[in-house]
């Protein structure tokens, strides 16, 4: 028996040795650079202590960055989710064309983030944007959408959880089917309004799938960067980037690739600290069927 | 079992035998990977696949684009280069340490001797075959100067240049057309005003203090503060903030516009949009009346030679074809740049007659390649958009970046 364990526990090997290749050396790796004054490609840097994360925290691009990283995380969470349920308690139905109405909504997670951008700029683009061709149709001023940032944010978080509302919206249906009628027949019989049926049965039976969605939503958005590199490029100046689009205009064009490093780092800490919070606080409210 | 794990020995052994053998016959491949795109790119690839065809190496021609600079510096930190590469305006400041000298070569006795201070290091090693160089300043439409009354020879100042944009936006049409969408058209014109506010009055000079590593922030302001001038009067384009480079070309070649901070290539470009534009090409104005208009100059496409190649003649052989006056012609011709070869003679068309016409301006070296250290261009032109796009306290607050970066990435 134990030899059988022996060899069954070689089969681990090659997964280990690919990971501790191509995750631990270079996270230990980035720990190191993130100490350094290293520009990302020259053959001599000098140790600088912890001058990196001194600076981080006095740049403003980063705290700009950061709170950007939050609205994309959060805003796309919450549009994808609240959209997702709701999409799905409809789809849920049977109804003629249900299937093509599904398909339809789930199409554009299958395309790439960085198209879905470029195809985006068509639509908010000033001189020749889908968009302002409509408003000038009806005789409104052309508007430049992403010349602001704040605007430009929004508009972000929008394109990304209208592209990925469709993984909610199955999420949620898998869920909603999982849940036995018997519940539903039993409030029905009591008397009770659909309102109530979906606040007291549907959504605490759909925890385990809400768990799934928001955890995947959160990490998406707080990760979020093709959609920003086709749109907006982290522009104007630096008002639209996120922390993982900043750190790589700061390690490839800014040249302070153990500055980025610094910035990844405290960033990895965070996207991990947030990730556990919200399962563990999703996980405490689920219901067992 | 045991059969399995000598099989799979003999399989291990076998494709190491076969990678060596392909490793030994590397030496007739050449890798090559240049920047850029369009016609520049076609002509480089053109004239490497005649090489090919005489010479019996084979090059592994790359031209990624917009990822060219990140995808070298990923290659330059695993020291793992291609044999023979563009540094684009970067020979000594980015390349250096990775690039062979070349002043032994043959082609080396036919460059420009004004452009070799530019591609050589302390020592005075030569680091690259340069094709072309820039000698460049603000790219205008004549026939929208004509309608707005603008004589563009009487432009010598910044405060004559607001005048004339004053007239042309009396016309109804659009001083200053910029794309900042593509960050390097920011990039192009802080690299044109600068030198008029830091370097070329010499009495106010601060190009030592620059070589020293001390920015002068107020200055930087300066500049920024007559580019938020320009924005508040309206002289830029509506969508200044987020136009791009094709917008950019598309109104000079369609007379909307009068004034682009662009290279020369554009006044070529726009002859492919519209062949009646008449485009051309103006020295940058100075900051005081006492100081002259004066134009850029610097490295534009050249090509080392990695240190380490494991092809070394190859690539010697590939750049003495280069060199070669009627080959570098086609490659300097695609840039509407003045050749850096004195053996290559080329006329430049459309751009011909404004570089004959400006010869004795004097030049001077791109702003941020020469007096800033490398990386500190994505800042300037990312600081630049916060400019353009009007925020809050933008004049200053991008001059404390760019001074913070400038010290940052000087090591001070």
């Amino acid at each position: 028996m134990k030899k059988r364990i022996d060899t069954i526990n070689l089969f681990y090997v090659p997964a280990l040795v690919l990971f501790a290749l191509f995750v631990i050396y270079p996270f230990f790796k980035g720990v190191y650079l993130s100490f350094t004054n290293w520009n990302g490609y020259s053959r001599s840097f000098k140790m600088i202590g912890l001058k990196n994360y001194v600076n981080l925290f006095k740049d403003k691009n980063v705290h700009r960055a950061f709170a950007n990283t939050l609205v994309y995380g959060v805003g796309s969470t919450v549009i994808q989710n609240a959209l997702g349920v709701l999409l799905a308690v409809f789809l849920n139905k049977k109804f003629r064309g249900r299937s093509l109405v599904r398909t339809v909504i789930y199409l554009p997670v299958m395309i790439a983030p960085l198209i879905m951008g470029y195809v985006m700029y068509f639509f908010f683009n000033y001189n020749r944007g889908a968009i302002n061709d409509v408003l000038k149709l009806f005789g409104a001023a052309p508007v430049d959408w992403l010349a602001s940032g704040n605007r430009a944010v929004f508009i972000l978080t929008l394109v990304n959880s209208l592209q990925f509302v469709g993984i909610s919206m199955v999420i949620y249906l898998a869920g909603l089917q999982n849940i036995p009628s018997m519940y539903y027949e039993a409030a029905e019989i009591d008397g009770i309004g659909v309102k109530q049926r979906f606040f007291y049965i549907t959504l605490p039976l759909l925890m385990p799938a809400i768990t799934s969605s928001v955890t995947l939503n959160l990490i998406g958005g707080l990760k979020l960067f093709d959609v920003i590199s086709a749109l907006t490029g982290g522009g104007p100046g630096y008002d639209t980037h996120s922390l993982s689009t900043l750190i790589h205009k700061y390690y490839f064009g800014g040249e302070r690739a153990g500055y980025a490093s610094a910035i990844g780092l405290v960033f990895f800490v965070f996207i991990m600290f947030v990730s556990n919070i919200v399962v563990k606080a999703l996980q405490r409210r689920q219901v067992e069927l | 079992m045991k059969k399995a794990m000598v099989f799979a020995l003999v399989l291990v052994c076998c494709v190491s035998v076969f990678a060596q053998a392909q490793a030994e016959s590397g030496s007739k491949t050449i890798t090559m990977w240049v920047s850029g795109a369009g016609a520049q790119v076609d002509a480089m690839k053109a004239a490497v696949e005649a090489f090919e065809a005489q010479s019996g190496y084979t090059v592994e021609f790359s031209a990624p684009g917009e990822t060219y600079e990140e995808l070298m510096k990923t290659k330059m930190a695993a020291n793992d280069l291609p044999d023979v590469f563009d540094t684009h305006g970067w020979s000594v400041d980015r390349y250096g340490e990775y690039l062979m000298p070349v002043n032994d070569l043959d082609f080396f006795a036919n460059v420009s001797r004004q452009i070799i201070p530019t591609i050589s290091n302390d020592k005075g090693e030569a680091l690259v075959l340069p094709f072309d160089m820039d000698l460049t300043g603000i790219v205008y439409n004549e026939d929208v100067l004509a309608e707005a009354g603008v004589d563009v020879d009487s432009i010598k100042t910044w405060a004559d240049f607001e005048a004339a944009c004053e007239k042309v936006k009396a016309i109804g049409k659009t001083p200053i057309t910029l794309g900042a969408s593509n960050g390097f058209t920011v990039g192009w014109l802080y690299d044109r005003i600068a030198p008029s506010f830091y370097i070329t009055d010499e009495a106010n000079s601060k190009a030592a203090d620059l070589k020293n590593g001390i920015f002068d922030e107020a200055i930087w302001a300066s500049i920024s503060a007559m580019i938020d001038r320009w924005v508040s009067n309206g002289y830029f384009n509506a969508d200044v903030v987020t136009g791009d480079f094709v917008g950019d070309i598309t109104a000079m070649a369609t007379n909307q516009a009068a004034f682009d901070f662009i290279q020369n290539v554009a006044i070529m470009m726009a002859g492919g949009i519209n062949a009646d534009a008449h485009l051309g090409m103006m020295p940058i104005p100075s900051n005081s009346a006492s100081d002259e208009p004066t134009l850029i100059s610097g490295e534009n496409v050249a090509l080392g030679i990695w240190k380490e190649t494991k092809a070394k003649k190859g690539a010697i052989e590939l750049l003495n074809y280069l060199a070669q006056p009627e080959v570098a012609a086609t490659i300097a011709a695609a840039t509407g740049n003045v050749p850096a070869l004195t053996n290559v003679k080329l006329d430049l068309g459309a751009v011909q007659k404004y570089i004959d016409k400006h010869a004795a301006v004097e030049a001077y070296n791109y702003f941020d390649r020469d007096y800033c250290p490398s990386g500190l261009w994505d800042v300037i032109c990312a600081a630049g958009q916060e400019v353009l796009a009007q925020k809050p306290n933008a004049v200053q607050n991008t001059a404390k970046q760019v001074k913070d970066s400038f010290d940052a990435l000087y090591g001070n």
